[in-house]
């Protein structure tokens, strides 16, 4: 009988695309994880990844064996400080760099997949995004339309002055 | 429950298909409206549709354009907040408030969650946008947490007062804002159901009155600090207590009228209890700690300094069944400063009863003798911090037996233990993990102490552990000690950050002092003459000096004349009677360092230049020539310094950074770094308590 890391699974996208992975890297995945777990059997029964599109999951999966061998992260692993840092390190980063659309849609797929370290970097990488930047250099970095009238937005301006120089 | 439903939906929708490629999400993972258009639209697509399907359809095509434009808009609520939480500096999630509605209602929650009180200017800000009466947001109820301990004493009533609209304040921190009373903070804690922590430490004019409010709204709350509020009494905390039923953590310190009827109270509703200090609750009697300690199995820390009238009885009275004992798994520390009633009967039942202790404080115990010393072994390698200072009647033989039995001590303080001699330090020495080491007015204690501090075990003529981990040593009073026995303890112990030799004379000398800490203002002049404390780079420094000044002294001696004279060796050996030879510690040490030639010496530590000081254990014919060491038990005190002859390996010992550097009129020298790694009990691997 094949060791669990040698095991395959089958997992299909939303666009219906199969895709052949190892079992330990799709792990990565809670969702997943859980799922064959619940199923038994792994390898037999194809996993439906239902909001993620094959373009996506294959990105996702790159990370997934990428860090495949990477420890499970510890119940008590401080969580404050982590989510304080926006380091991420290198490979990570390289990964990282897609256009928006891809980037929005690997957090959002690490998100529904219930990957919680890819999910950190993500937002770790729009945090950093978003870093140091006016809120005019903001909406052109997001391409978001300013939906405040300017009464509105001196009103917020001036109700949160007291962070400026905290 | 989650893991069912994401089969359910597996199973029943995995055939549809989104015309979308972005990862829509399950309508049950999410509540950003947005989304739950997108997914209710995906059934509709391609076929005929009704006018609200049709409408439909059109904000779904909106939504879809927005996205496509503006990919940010795919992400929900949930994962912007998590965005925004990596944030740290306030000014970047004010940046996030201006740039759109949404991004603003998804970071304000985080800006307002503990807003700025450590400016008056901010304070004024902060306090007017929560009361003004129109405002873009109700930042009164974002509030979580509020610290107001930066300005502490200059807080006023009149300041909290605008903090009185924040119900959600789920951690209030006012610590030593002395000047507060009932009249800003009763209003404040009034409705307010989400406190879990409150700290009011100094708040000294704070009645009864706040505290029953707290009773009566803050039901959630888990940690209570009232230190030093010492108006309030027995009827508040009893309310308290009866109330809040998921108390964890309580500090009662010096809230001088509480009695055992508060605590009786506390033992028999907060059974979540894992912290309680109740320093100096003067009133406290034996039968509220026996109470706690059966009724509170969770129990984690008690601290029951100056209690002064608990006595032997509040463990003897823990009900003992000897089929079935019952004892506190969970109590790990343990402090009874001053509580003088406490005898050896006490602290065996303690002991018998708390098996898995870390941490335990007998200091000013003063009854207690060797008997309950020999009890405090049987926590083994349980115990990490142990405090016996003042604890006078306790001697050599159980401070050994400790030693023995105890290998993971950390921490030891023996201040005043007056029977004690270099036996007792001489085993302690060897403990591979003590940092610090409180030996104030020990008086019986020599160099022969330090020698082995500094080297730590050996065993066959070798060290057994690796490079010191020492880090404070307190030696005050301590006056028989000479400037050599510290010269190498400071070249020993890289670690060393604390060093006080207050009341030492060898040290009482102006070029030694210059190197030593400021005398606390509150001291005396005779209290300043004799202090000297070396702390942080005042240790290195002084060590630094004496390293150059016996460089010095060396090279204005003929080697001739040193190995007459000039050198003063010291042969410890273990004299224990006890001793069965097998760990025997010999450490032959040459303070000078001048060897005869031919003799490889050993340089300790970072010393800059020259080899004036060496411990060096004895050869014992380790490697290929096996030469039998000369280095005995037998060798007497002025043969000279350490031979080196075949293929014997010499020890290092080695400070972190510090090359070692050899002589040179000793001729050319070998250094064989053969130290042990630390790796046979790396730091780290286990976490320093407290």
């Amino acid at each position: 009988m094949a060791s669990e890391g040698e095991q395959t699974v089958k997992l299909v996208s939303s666009d219906n695309v199969e895709i052949v992975t190892e079992r330990k890297v799709a792990e990565r995945s809670m969702l997943i994880k859980n799922m064959i777990e619940d199923l038994g059997a792994p390898g037999e029964e194809p996993i439906p990844i239902m909001n993620v599109s094959e373009a996506v999951l294959r990105k996702v999966l790159e990370w997934c064996t990428h860090h495949k061998n990477d420890p499970a992260p510890s119940q008590d692993d401080d969580a404050d400080s982590r989510k304080k840092t926006t380091d991420i390190e290198d490979w990570d980063q390289k990964f990282m760099q897609v256009d928006q659309e891809m980037l929005f849609e690997i957090i959002l797929a690490a998100n529904y997949m219930d990957i919680k370290a890819l999910l950190d970097v993500g937002c770790k990488t729009v945090a950093n995004m978003i870093k140091g930047k006016s809120p005019e250099e903001i909406r052109k970095t997001f391409n978001i339309q300013n939906d405040f009238t300017p009464e509105e937005e001196d009103q917020i301006r001036r109700e949160n002055e007291w962070a400026e120089d905290r | 429950m989650s893991r069912s439903r994401r089969l359910q939906r597996m199973s029943s929708a995995s055939s549809s298909s989104s015309s979308s490629t972005s990862p829509e999400r399950g309508a049950d993972d999410d509540n950003d409206s947005f989304m739950l258009q997108a997914n209710d639209s995906q059934s509709s697509l391609g076929m005929d549709m009704s006018p609200e399907q049709s409408q439909t359809e059109v904000m779904r095509r909106e939504y879809e354009e927005r996205c496509r434009v503006s990919p940010v808009h795919r992400l929900p609520a949930e994962i912007l907040i998590s965005i925004f939480a990596r944030l740290t500096s306030p000014r970047d999630l004010q940046m996030c408030m201006l740039v759109s509605k949404e991004w603003a209602r998804n970071s304000v929650g985080l800006l307002w969650h503990r807003p700025a009180m450590n400016k008056w200017d901010s304070i004024h800000s902060v306090v007017q946008s929560i009361r003004a009466a129109k405002k873009f947001f109700a930042y009164q109820e974002l509030v979580k947490r509020l610290n107001m301990s930066t300005l502490a004493g200059q807080v006023s009533d009149g300041t909290l007062m605008g903090m009185t609209e924040c119900k959600r304040i789920e951690r209030l921190t006012l610590t030593n804002c002395c000047k507060l009373t009932d009249l800003s903070l009763q209003p404040l804690v009034d409705g307010n159901r989400s406190l879990l922590a409150l700290d009011v430490t100094g708040l000294d004019q704070l009645t009864d009155r706040t505290m029953i409010t707290v009773a009566d709204n803050c039901l959630r709350l888990q940690g209570l600090n009232v230190t030093g509020c010492k108006k309030l009494t027995d009827a508040s905390i009893v309310a308290i207590a009866r109330n809040c039923r998921h108390l964890k953590r309580l500090k009662f310190n010096n809230c001088v009228q509480l009695t055992d009827v508060s605590i009786l109270t506390v033992a028999t509703h907060c059974t979540h209890l894992l912290e309680i200090d109740l320093y100096g609750l003067q009133n406290l009697e034996s039968p509220s700690i026996t109470a706690l300690l059966t009724s509170c199995p969770h129990l984690r820390e008690m601290r029951l300094a100056h209690c002064s009238r608990i006595n032997d009885s509040a463990f003897l009275d823990i009900p003992n069944d000897p089929e079935l004992p019952v004892t506190f798994d969970s109590l790990r520390i343990l402090d009874l400063t001053d509580c003088g009633e406490l005898g050896d009967k006490g602290v065996e039942k303690i002991i018998q009863s708390c098996p898995r202790l870390r941490n335990l404080i007998l200091a000013k115990c003063r009854q207690i003798t060797d008997r309950a010393v020999f009890a405090i072994t049987k926590l083994g390698k349980n115990l990490h911090y142990i405090h016996l200072g003042h604890c006078a009647r306790i001697s050599d033989l159980s401070v050994e037996a400790l030693a023995k039995a105890c290998n993971r001590i950390r921490y030891i303080d023996l201040a005043c233990c007056s029977n004690l001699t270099d036996n007792s330090v001489m085993k302690l020495a060897g403990l591979p993990k003590l940092k610090r080491i409180g030996l104030v007015k020990c008086a019986g204690i020599t160099d022969r102490s330090i020698y082995s501090l500094a080297v730590g075990e050996v065993k066959n003529g070798r060290k057994v552990n690796g490079v010191s981990v020492l880090e404070r040593v307190h030696l005050s009073y301590c006056t028989l000690l000479t400037l050599d026995g510290i010269h190498i303890l400071l070249n020993n112990c890289p670690k060393l950050t604390h060093l006080s030799l207050t009341g030492v004379q060898a040290f009482l000398r102006d070029e030694l002092l210059a190197f030593c800490r400021e005398a606390p203002p509150e001291f005396n002049e005779h209290q300043r003459d004799v202090f000297c404390v070396f702390s942080g780079t005042g240790v290195a420094r002084l060590r630094d000096f004496l390293n150059e000044q016996k460089a010095h002294q060396a090279a204005n001696m003929t080697p001739s004349v040193q190995s007459e004279s000039g050198s003063i060796d010291v042969d410890i050996d273990d004299n224990n009677p006890d001793s069965d030879g097998s760990n025997t510690p010999v450490v032959n040490v040459n303070v000078h360092g001048n060897y005869p030639h031919g003799h490889t010496p050993i340089i300790p530590g970072p010393s800059s230049a020259v080899g004036f000081q060496s411990v060096v254990p004895p050869n014992h014919g380790h490697g290929s020539g096996g030469a039998p060491s000369n280095l005995s038990q037998s060798a007497p005190a002025t043969t000279g310094g350490a031979v080196w002859a075949g293929g014997g390996t010499p020890v290092v010992l080695q400070h972190g950074g510090g090359a070692q550097h050899v002589t040179g009129m000793m001729g050319a020298a070998t250094i064989l770094d053969e130290v042990e790694g630390d790796e046979a009990f790396g730091e780290g691997s286990e976490i320093m308590g407290d």
